[in-house]
């Protein structure tokens, strides 16, 4: 913040306050029940100390309370994932908040990383971050994935098999796999299907209520803010502008509806999240995302080619009338 | 399509250039959509398949996804070649006709039992039926393929529940391909059929064969040349010698 003087920064500091605190109180709460634009929402890193007072912090223990009847029960006796001697089973590991998983859609992540010549610590909420075109529902080959109007992708777990396409295509990887529920029980589970994946619906229910989700209702620190996606954009921006910091989300992904606002570049945060699943017992196992910069969208490429794909017929039909009208013409096609 | 006697040959145009290259195009477009269009069904990597020699890319999506996109982009091409060039030349034959279906019924019978086929003009009554088949879930599977396209667009967004139908109905139509394609190369478990696989690829069948079992058609040949035209399209446009 060099150059900016003493009033400029008591004005800033006031007006941020003043927004930041209306939107995630009751002001806020008016303010998006009657939006008419997509959601979105706002984490401020400066804000969040992952509740230190706390074993579970309050914002994924609010969350683990309010979806607790969306959470997977599965059957007692889950088959393997023929022909593998793998399956995909979270239901002893419900008390686990350390990571993504059916029974846990946010955790908070502890980040120590060096910037400019000190030791900055950094509390990363994580979820589904609701991306504006998200490969996860687009590339879902039964359609159990979607994006809502108002923004929030959500999981038919009524038609979702568990193929943890979503997943794959997801830059986080964020659904997680319970295995024992859902469709494919009911055909050939052993082998066809693998379950259903869950991740966060951003409180959908509640946000049609006009509520806050749970998480932001719940922090402490007043970290987190949901409103109108435009809004909660500029506040990232703006908030990252006062401070001199950095914001995650705006292009990750080709874009989402969650915008971060970290003191420390999003670079040393994604270094550090990967060194520190590095060192997990076992690595692969999916459920701790990183926050990789300008992640790009597998989407690009195909999207890319749709001109090519639409004209396509269009050429082959140009193609034929010259071809039609030559052997009509010559007599003999595409002889002589 | 040129249908012409070669007299010397003893063999008759029966595959155009422009039907082998629609054909051999649909074929090898909808092979590699099958192909990738399953492994958008995340499979290959739980049965194994990316492990096989050389087929490592199958279960990632970067790879197969673009692919499905080019395929899909010469299918679409060789459909509406194919359409429009028939279309303006006015060539409908393969189109079905009333009676079909119990003549189908004849043709198979005679198949299985060495017996008698009624006369067929070019195509046989089957085959009218067949096209018909493959052809209707070609269009299934075009359009509701397009819509997916351009859901994938940032800009587009479906309603969940139309594309619920919309996903469901391409992997049914898909399903509707890969049968018909097991039924067109069934075909040729029957001896009859067989001569018609080289002349997909050389344009050309033996005139023996079109005596035998394309009477119709043969007679329609025969009236073309005895009146000096060297092929039937001369003849239908009266520009014989």
């Amino acid at each position: 913040m060099s150059g900016i003087s003493r009033r400029d920064f008591i004005k800033r500091a006031v007006a941020s306050s003043v927004t930041g605190g209306m939107v995630v109180t009751g002001a806020g709460k008016l303010a998006h029940a009657h939006i008419k634009e997509p959601w979105g929402s706002f984490i401020d890193l400066t804000k969040c100390d992952g509740c230190p007072g706390l074993s579970v912090p309050a914002c994924v223990s609010a969350c683990r309370k309010e979806n607790s009847s969306k959470f997977p029960q599965p059957a007692e006796e889950i088959e393997n994932y023929w022909p593998r001697n793998t399956k995909e089973d979270w239901s002893d590991k419900k008390d686990l908040t350390t990571r993504l998983t059916p029974y846990n859609w946010l955790f908070v992540q502890k980040v120590t990383v060096n910037h400019n010549g000190k030791k900055v610590q950094v509390f990363v909420p994580r979820r589904c971050m609701h991306c504006d075109n998200p490969p996860c529902a687009n590339l879902c080959p039964f359609g159990a994935q979607y994006k809502t109007p108002e923004g929030p992708v959500l999981i038919n777990k009524d038609l979702c098999l568990g193929g943890r396409k979503c997943r794959q295509v997801c830059p986080w990887g964020i659904p997680a796999r319970q295995a024992g529920v859902g469709l494919y029980m009911k055909i050939a589970p052993k082998y066809l299907g693998a379950g259903v994946m869950y991740k966060c619906d951003l409180c959908y229910h509640r946000l049609k209520d006009g509520r806050s989700p749970a998480c932001m209702e719940a922090c402490p620190q007043k970290a987190m803010a949901v409103g109108s996606k435009e809004t909660m954009r500029k506040m990232a921006l703006k908030r990252a502008r006062e401070i001199g910091g950095f914001t995650y989300g705006i292009n990750e992904n080709g874009g989402t509806s969650t915008f971060y606002v970290s003191p420390v570049p999003f670079e040393k945060i994604h270094q550090v999240l990967v060194e520190q699943k590095s060192k997990q017992t076992n690595p692969s196992t999916p459920g701790f995302p990183g926050m990789p910069v300008n992640a790009g969208n597998i989407l690009d490429t195909a999207n890319g080619m749709v001109t090519g794909v639409l004209i396509a017929p269009v050429a082959g039909a140009v193609a034929a009338g010259y071809a039609a009208y030559r052997t009509m013409k010559g007599g003999d096609e595409g002889g002589k | 399509m040129a249908n012409k006697i070669f007299k010397m040959e003893k063999k008759v145009q029966r595959h155009s250039p422009s039907v082998r290259f629609v054909h051999w195009s649909v074929a090898v477009s909808t092979f590699v959509l099958i192909f990738s269009g399953f492994g958008q069904m995340p499979m290959y990597a739980r049965y194994y398949l990316d492990t096989l020699p050389g087929l490592w890319w199958s279960s990632d999506y970067s790879v197969t996804l673009p692919m499905h996109y080019i395929a899909a982009a010469v299918l679409m091409f060789a459909v509406g070649y194919h359409i429009v060039f028939h279309l303006m030349r006015k060539e409908f034959g393969i189109l079905p006709r009333r009676g079909d279906i119990k003549e189908s019924c004849q043709i198979i019978k005679a198949m299985l039992t060495n017996g008698e086929e009624p006369p067929s003009d070019k195509f046989l009554a089957e085959q009218r039926l067949a096209y018909v088949f493959i052809a209707f879930w070609f269009l299934v599977v075009i359009i509701t393929g397009v819509i997916k396209v351009l859901k994938n667009l940032s800009s587009i967004t479906f309603d969940g529940t139309f594309m619920v139908w919309t996903n469901d109905l391409h992997t049914f139509a898909s399903f509707m391909i890969v049968f018909g394609i097991i039924a067109h190369l069934g075909a040729f478990i029957f001896k009859s059929n067989r001569p018609l696989i080289m002349s997909m690829f050389t344009g050309k069948i033996d005139l023996r064969y079109v005596k035998h079992r394309h009477s119709l058609w043969y007679e329609r040949l025969q009236g073309a040349s005895s009146k000096g035209c060297e092929s039937e399209d001369q003849f239908k446009e009266g520009a014989c010698r």
